[in-house]
């Protein structure tokens, strides 16, 4: 009996300490997200004007100007990427949770997830192998290619998870309603997928939206509006390397707005995912 | 089995349509509505139905009984090609319906599951539709686009399936709003809705409470009126409530087959008797 | 009855108990018509009273065994033999039932021959007595031991019965007429043989229903037997 008392305290105790630990990680974990928030607002906030969405880049020594191009070359690159990566992710998804045999699928998958794991330059310099240097040129069309690349395999993992959870009761009953494969699986199970499908290519673009290093030898950068997709284009994250990595006070000003405006961005595409999926948080199908 | 040239079928169809006979006096029918002769399957290596042969009349309503595992949904899916979904089965044997061999190379599953409906177990609505696309998203999905013809349809097989009155007002509302029993008696009309002309049920009632069984049980009698129907079920009691005739099944084997009323009150096998008795094991 | 036990114990002893209870109204029933039959063999009025006094217990054992067989029913929803044993248990038992009552009619009978210190030509109807017992004792026997062939010999005997009864009812009709004066006594004999007709018929019920129960086959109203 006295030593199950000892017991019992030491194990109030143990008990105790875990507790404690969990609580000590749990912090260290949100406590970069917001020191990084509360810095990038401290510093780049004040550069956050009206002048930053709507004036082009002023040349050096100038202050003020802002990153209207660059804005807009993160979204043309984002829409090129994703004209590329959605179709070929959702489809590859498509095929390894509804075709594919056993042995096909698990090279796919583990093909996939290899390149989920590839450095991000890695593929900045493999379409600068493919694409800049054969046409002689960066271009947007390089850097949506670079970032839609990178989208392919997340966005096919994706896709297939959300499609395998769909319950095989609804792909039975619309079989046994005479319907044909695919149109069962357009119309049935993507459709009951949709949520889940849009909230993988939406992650993926946000995942990809950060990117600098793909982009470094592809769309390369460009300090004017962009006229042709065949050319130079500007985007956030090489404006603000840029911009951070030279030696003027202003620039660094505005790299700080420019880091602050994309991580607001990527936090809205979250919210954005978090607003999709209440839903099947709230009504597990 | 003799196949049945396809220039008697018409003749055939239009005799079926004149029968309004009740349904337990099928002896009369001139063409089972299945003729399964030799029926064996596998799934890999493993035999599931062991030489079936069972004829089932048309109009009726036949109940297939037995323990779990005794390939009674492996055999309810073989009559619409279902359990091909499976990988690796392999069939051997004939299923003809109406005189036609379900599964000649010429036969397209697509074709053979518009004119054998299914109804399973797990009540299961598209979760992204209404309940007025719920019932006829098979059509549309076939390729009708009239929407007069729709509608006539969706309010015909809401009506069918005893739903109608409970629903007429909230049509478009999700058709997983409904209750389970609701629920199961949309996934029926779903199925009626593309007008086959066999209803197979795996164990259609299993999860709903008494009173929704009770709903679907007059239901299933109703249809029967219209629609050959074979219903897989764990509950014997309901068995031989609705159905005319019961096929018991044990390990891939069919061990007895007759009226309901015989099967129930004098099987002729003792393994029917100790399975329905509860003397098994 | 098939000899393996049922997976609910329950209903295997719920069952057992029901056969027995059945078992031992017969056997009360039996001798009921035993008694009835020995105050007119042997005379003996007391056993006319014990007839009659027992009777009551019968009609208790009826009433039990009614209400064990439908909460059986009820409980358990017995399909196949089951369903046919506790359907012919119940059936039986009311049959038992109207021959315990017709002991007792027979019983009151004897105790008006009996009345008459030399009652006349009471032996005539020993025969049919003896041929009655003997019906449903076999009948019970055929239900409990599921013997086909024997429940369907009391059939053939049923009509044995009928036609002694026949028989002796011209017989006694005609002596009547050269003993008036003997009246009354030919008139409760004649009663007695009525009675045994019926206790006949019961038992014919009795073999219907073990075979039923036994083999699921109705040979009630079927004339035409192979």
């Amino acid at each position: 009996m006295q030593a199950t008392a000892a017991n019992h305290a030491w194990r109030k105790i143990k008990s105790a300490l875990v507790s404690a630990l969990a609580f000590v990680s749990a912090i260290l974990v949100i406590a970069p997200l917001g020191l990084v928030f509360f810095y990038l607002v401290k510093s780049g906030a004040s550069s956050v004007n009206w002048d930053f969405f709507t004036q082009l880049p002023k040349p050096v020594g100038v202050v003020g100007g802002g990153m209207a191009n660059a804005i807009a070359g993160s979204f043309e690159l984002l829409g090129l990427a994703a004209m590329i990566g959605v179709p070929i992710g959702v489809l590859g998804g498509v095929y390894l949770a509804e075709y594919g045999s056993t042995r096909t699928n698990s090279l796919l998958r583990f093909i996939a997830d290899v390149l989920n794991g590839v450095p991000s330059i890695t593929w900045g310099v493999v379409v600068y192998g493919l694409v800049v240097l054969r046409f002689k040129g960066f271009s947007a069309y390089a850097g949506g290619l670079a970032l839609g690349f990178m989208m392919v395999p997340l966005i096919m993992r994706t896709t297939e998870e959300v499609l395998l959870l769909v319950p095989n009761g609804y792909r039975e009953a619309a079989l046994a309603l005479g319907v044909s494969r695919w149109k069962t699986i357009v119309h049935i199970v993507m459709k009951t997928a949709s949520k889940g499908i849009v909230t993988g290519i939406l992650l993926a673009l946000a995942r990809v939206a950060g990117e600098t290093a793909p982009l470094l030898f592809t769309a390369f950068g460009n300090r004017f509006w962009n006229h042709s997709l065949s050319e130079p284009i500007a985007a956030l994250p090489l404006q603000i390397f840029s911009y951070a990595i030279s030696p003027y006070e202003d620039w660094h000003r505005q790299a700080w707005a420019g880091a602050l405006v994309l991580v607001i961005m990527i936090f809205f595409i979250n919210v954005l995912v978090r607003f999709l999926t209440r839903d099947r948080m709230a009504n597990p199908t | 089995m003799i196949e049945t040239p396809a220039a008697l079928r018409p003749s055939v169809a239009h005799e079926r349509a004149k029968s309004i006979m009740p349904s337990s006096e099928s002896n009369t029918t001139p063409l089972p509505t299945f003729e399964v002769s030799n029926l064996s399957i596998w799934y890999g290596e493993k035999p599931a139905i062991q030489d079936v042969t069972i004829n089932i009349p048309s109009k009726t309503i036949t109940a297939i009984i037995g323990p779990s595992g005794c390939g009674k949904s492996t055999f309810l899916r073989c009559l619409n090609r279902m359990h091909e979904l499976i990988p690796r089965t392999r069939i051997e044997g004939k299923v003809l319906f109406q005189g036609q061999d379900l599964y000649s190379p010429g036969s397209d599953p697509t074709v053979v599951r518009r004119r054998i409906g299914m109804v399973f177990q797990k009540s299961n609505p598209f979760p992204t539709m209404s309940i007025a696309e719920n019932v006829v998203i098979g059509l549309k999905l076939n390729g009708v686009r009239n929407r007069t013809l729709l509608d006539e349809r969706l309010e015909n097989s809401l009506r069918m399936a005893a739903l109608w009155d409970e629903v007429k007002d909230d049509l478009r509302k999700p058709g997983m709003s409904l209750s389970g029993g609701q629920q199961q008696r949309l996934c029926i009309a779903r199925a009626i809705a593309v007008e086959p002309e066999v209803l197979l049920m795996d164990e259609p009632a299993s999860a709903l409470d008494p009173i929704a069984t009770m709903k679907v049980e007059e239901l299933i009698h109703e249809l029967s009126a219209k629609y050959t129907i074979v219903i897989v079920t764990h509950n014997m009691q309901q068995a031989s409530r609705v159905s005319d005739r019961t096929a018991f099944f044990y390990v891939g084997k069919l061990i007895e087959f007759g009226e309901t009323t015989e099967i129930f009150a004098a099987p002729k096998e003792k393994k029917t008797e100790d399975y329905i008795t509860g003397r098994f094991g | 009855m098939p000899a393996d036990k049922h997976i609910l114990s329950r209903f295997d002893e719920a069952l057992e108990a029901l056969r027995g209870d059945v078992l031992m109204m017969a056997s009360l029933t039996e001798k009921n018509l035993r008694n009835a039959m020995r105050c007119l063999v042997d005379r003996g009025s007391n056993l006319c009273s014990a007839t009659i006094a027992d009777e009551g217990e019968i009609d208790e054992l009826e009433k039990s065994i009614d209400a064990d067989g439908v909460e059986l029913l009820r409980g358990f929803q017995p399909v196949a033999s089951d369903l046919r044993q506790i359907v012919s248990i119940i059936k039986i038992c009311s049959n038992l039932e109207r021959i315990a009552d017709q002991a007792v009619n027979i019983a009151k009978r004897c105790r008006k021959l009996n009345r008459d210190p030399n009652p006349s030509d009471t032996e005539q109807i020993n025969a049919m007595f003896a041929q009655a017992i003997g019906m449903v004792q076999d009948s019970m026997s055929a239900y409990r031991m599921s013997d086909v062939n024997l429940a369907r010999s009391v059939l053939e005997r049923d009509k044995m019965l009928d036609q002694m009864n026949h028989d002796l009812a011209t017989t006694l009709t005609t002596t009547m007429g050269l003993v008036p004066e003997r009246i009354t006594d030919y008139l409760n004999l004649l009663f007695i043989a009525r009675h045994l007709e019926r206790v006949g018929d019961h038992a014919e019920n009795i073999a219907e229903d073990a075979i039923y129960a036994a083999s699921a086959e109705d040979v009630r109203h079927n004339k035409v037997q192979a």
